[in-house]
């Protein structure tokens, strides 16, 4: 196998070479290990590897950059779930619905297929997923006799309880991640779903962010987490900061995805190995426990110039057994059903037996074409109402919702 | 050659030695700015390729103006314009007099002072988002030391993050303005000071009258080169606070690269460019007058 960079001129043209754009796992080898595997399985196929960086933000620039400028050195491409309408409707992402086998779709996890689809079509095959949980301190809470909260409410309590029973200024009670990027919104929309509000009207029906149970959501951040339950440096947290305060037992509660899990039980790297609890995150009274859905599916180029070998790559990495051996070498989710009862990987990480709950409760981030700007005025929006104590939120929220109503007017004009 | 001689032969030449230059001007700057110019008028938005790209005028300009984030954005550069520069230019000038100076080591510590100009921008941003964690980093500890529960999360405060990235770049680049200053300092002629010293003028009368108007020049160049540079501040912004918190320090060019590259407004993104880039030809324009007229004018009298 010849070592193909990126980069370098002619091989674009190479017919038999796949160029696959991929972000990066904690593990650098293994990209490569799975193409060399690909190019054992299919000769005389190549896959060239452009690994991006570790910020799905900085890559959605990178790999949009490539595809509006209608680059054929890219056949396939890495997706953050909330991707698919937007690369649909720019043109950039072909449907894979046709090349898929029949029943295949329903293999796969239904929150991921969803994700994966835009008015009816395939954009992306599903390639793992997580999800936001509730990882507590099972020592300190048995401790006090205490179950894991069901509401938010009760877990304010819990902190309030567990606080004043340790009577240690280092321990803080929940970090999540409010910094304001992508994970805010995941975060505050998990808040806003457990309220029964939803941000986002159905079929770019307009904002709802200044309906009740939306506010109720958001103030309750502001008022009783914020500065409470949770020291207010969350507001510049993303996840290395908030898994690093929790590994190092300075949190009683955290949100945080899956791959927290291994992290915080590894001794080398966490304080709090075994001691720590997993599961769904709160509500509110009268709403339901909603985690946000996160993970990475497999796109084809529209610019592709060979979309049925690179249709091929897309296939072998959702297969089951690329799947498993993510789960087995990197520990994340998998997005295909059957691997949640492998023996192997249960095996390797008893803790999966726990996910599928979890990831019942997983949604869809608002779904629109427009998505990136919707998000960023979701962005600035929470972290407008949640870092000043005496925000207006309905005016900030009424703002909001016209900013995400002229965005939507867009997509009708269309 | 002798087919060149004569003033119209040596006017070709001097045309045809110039040629390849402003080629490469008119492609690499020239063109660029054109071209952002030519989108700004345009309403081009990438995920909805079913709007075209209509010619929409000043509309991206007049949305530019009316919009409460633009504006908003508008006033923290300027607020970051305004106080780095200020304070870059007069922290580099202390900083260039005191290395005027003779002393033992002077080498070595001209040498220090020019290490956090030369480190990556993004490798300063990262260091001073430790510095400033709210848990571990090396603020609290100065400020607060061991009392804990004071601790502030400054990257995370609307009031503070501003004054955490104009520090990081005052830090960063008072070494640069020092550098330009101490050049001009440099160029003055030390028997003046010896001749201004026989006629009986203090340390402070040679200052205001001999160092500060001879050193003049090189200080508006500073003053030139900060301010352009501060208002096109990204990378700082970018590493350390992604515009928040609560858009605190959300600059135009970070608002403007937003726009463009992360939600696909092409042309009102190219609108924002277009106003940084007014922006900074109007302030150069306007320090070359008063500045630099005046020089001329001192120059020459």
């Amino acid at each position: 196998m010849a070592l193909v960079l990126p980069g370098c001129g002619g091989e674009a043209q190479d017919p038999n070479t796949i160029r696959l754009v991929a972000w990066k796992f904690n593990n650098p080898g293994l990209w490569r290990r799975l193409a060399d595997q690909f190019e054992q399985l299919h000769p005389p196929l190549k896959v060239a590897l452009e690994i991006a960086p570790h910020s799905s933000t900085a890559y959605h620039d990178l790999l949009t950059q490539k595809l509006k400028n209608r680059s054929s050195e890219v056949d396939v491409f890495l997706m953050d779930v909330v991707w698919p309408p937007e690369f649909a409707s720019a043109g950039w992402a072909l449907p894979l619905d046709q090349m898929l086998p029949p029943g295949e779709k329903e293999r796969f996890l239904p929150a991921a297929v969803e994700a994966s689809s835009w008015h009816g079509r395939l954009y992306g095959a599903p390639l793992y997923v997580s999800a936001g949980a509730l990882y507590y301190r099972q020592d300190l809470l048995e401790h006090l006799r205490l179950k894991p909260p069901k509401t938010w409410p009760q877990l304010v309590s819990q902190v309030k309880m567990t606080l004043a029973h340790q009577g240690n200024q280092d321990l803080a009670g929940y970090v999540g991640q409010f910094k304001q990027y992508e994970g805010l919104v995941c975060n505050m929309m998990e808040f806003v779903w457990s309220a029964g509000g939803r941000a986002l009207l159905p079929g770019d029906a307009g904002g709802a962010l200044s309906k009740p149970r939306d506010l109720k959501a958001v103030r309750f951040v502001r008022d009783s987490l914020i500065d409470n339950a949770a020291p207010r440096g969350v507001l510049s947290y993303q996840e290395p900061e908030s898994l690093e305060v929790f590994a190092q037992g300075g949190a009683l509660f955290m949100r945080n995805w899956f791959y927290a899990w291994p992290i915080l039980n590894d001794p080398a790297r966490s304080k709090v190995a075994g001691k720590v609890g997993l599961a769904p995150l709160p509500r509110f009274s009268g709403g339901e426990s909603a985690s946000c859905l996160g993970g990475w599916l497999v796109g084809l180029s529209a610019f592709s110039t060979k979309p049925e070998k690179a249709f091929k790559l897309i296939k072998f990495l959702a297969s089951e057994q690329v799947q498993r051996r993510l789960v087995l070498e990197e520990g994340l989710a998998p997005a295909r059903r059957a691997l949640y009862d492998d023996p192997w990987v249960l095996k390797a990480h008893p803790h999966f037996k726990k996910l599928p709950p979890l990831l019942a409760t997983a949604r869809s981030r608002p779904r629109t074409p427009l998505y990136p700007a919707v998000s960023q005025g979701l962005q600035v929006y929470f972290h407008r109402a949640i870092s000043d104590e005496d925000s207006d939120l309905p005016i900030l929220a009424d703002t909001a919702d016209i900013e995400i109503n002229r965005l939507l007017g867009l997509i009708k004009e269309e | 050659m002798a087919a060149l001689a004569g003033p119209r032969g040596e006017r070709l030449l001097a045309w045809g030695l110039l040629l390849p230059c402003l080629a490469v001007v008119c492609a690499f700057a020239f063109w660029p700015i054109v071209y952002s110019v030519v989108l700004s008028l345009h309403r081009i938005v990438l995920s909805l390729p079913g709007l075209g790209a209509p010619f929409v005028g000043l509309e991206n300009y007049a949305r530019l103006l009316s919009e409460p984030g633009a504006r908003h954005s508008a006033g923290i550069t300027l607020a970051f314009v305004g106080a780095s520069t200020l304070l870059e230019v007069s922290l580099g000038t202390l900083m260039a007099l005191a290395l005027d100076k003779s002393f033992r080591g002077r080498g070595l510590v001209r040498a220090a002072v020019l290490v956090p100009w030369a480190i990556p921008t993004v490798v300063a941003s990262q260091m001073w988002r430790f510095i400033l964690n709210d848990r571990y980093g090396l603020m609290n500890w100065l400020v607060f030391g061991g009392d804990v529960g004071s601790y502030q999360a400054w990257l995370a405060s609307p009031g503070w993050a501003l004054g955490a990235v104009i520090l990081a770049d005052v830090w960063k680049t008072s070494a640069f303005a020092a550098l330009i200053v101490l050049a001009g300092l440099q160029t003055i002629p030390r028997d003046l000071y010896e001749a201004a010293a026989l006629d009986g003028a203090g340390p402070w009368q040679r200052f205001r009258h001999l160092t500060l108007p001879l050193v003049l020049p090189a200080l508006a160049v500073a003053l030139v080169f900060r301010t352009m540079d501060a208002f096109r501040v990204f990378d700082l912004v970018y590493v350390m606070t992604q515009g928040g918190p609560a858009n605190a320090t959300n600059v135009l060019q970070f608002y403007g690269y937003k726009k463009m590259f992360a939600e696909g407004f092409m042309g009102y993104g190219s609108a924002v460019s277009v106003l940084v880039f007014v922006m900074v030809l109007a302030v150069s324009l306007i320090y070359l007058k008063l500045v630099g007229r005046r020089l001329l004018r001192g120059e020459t009298a």
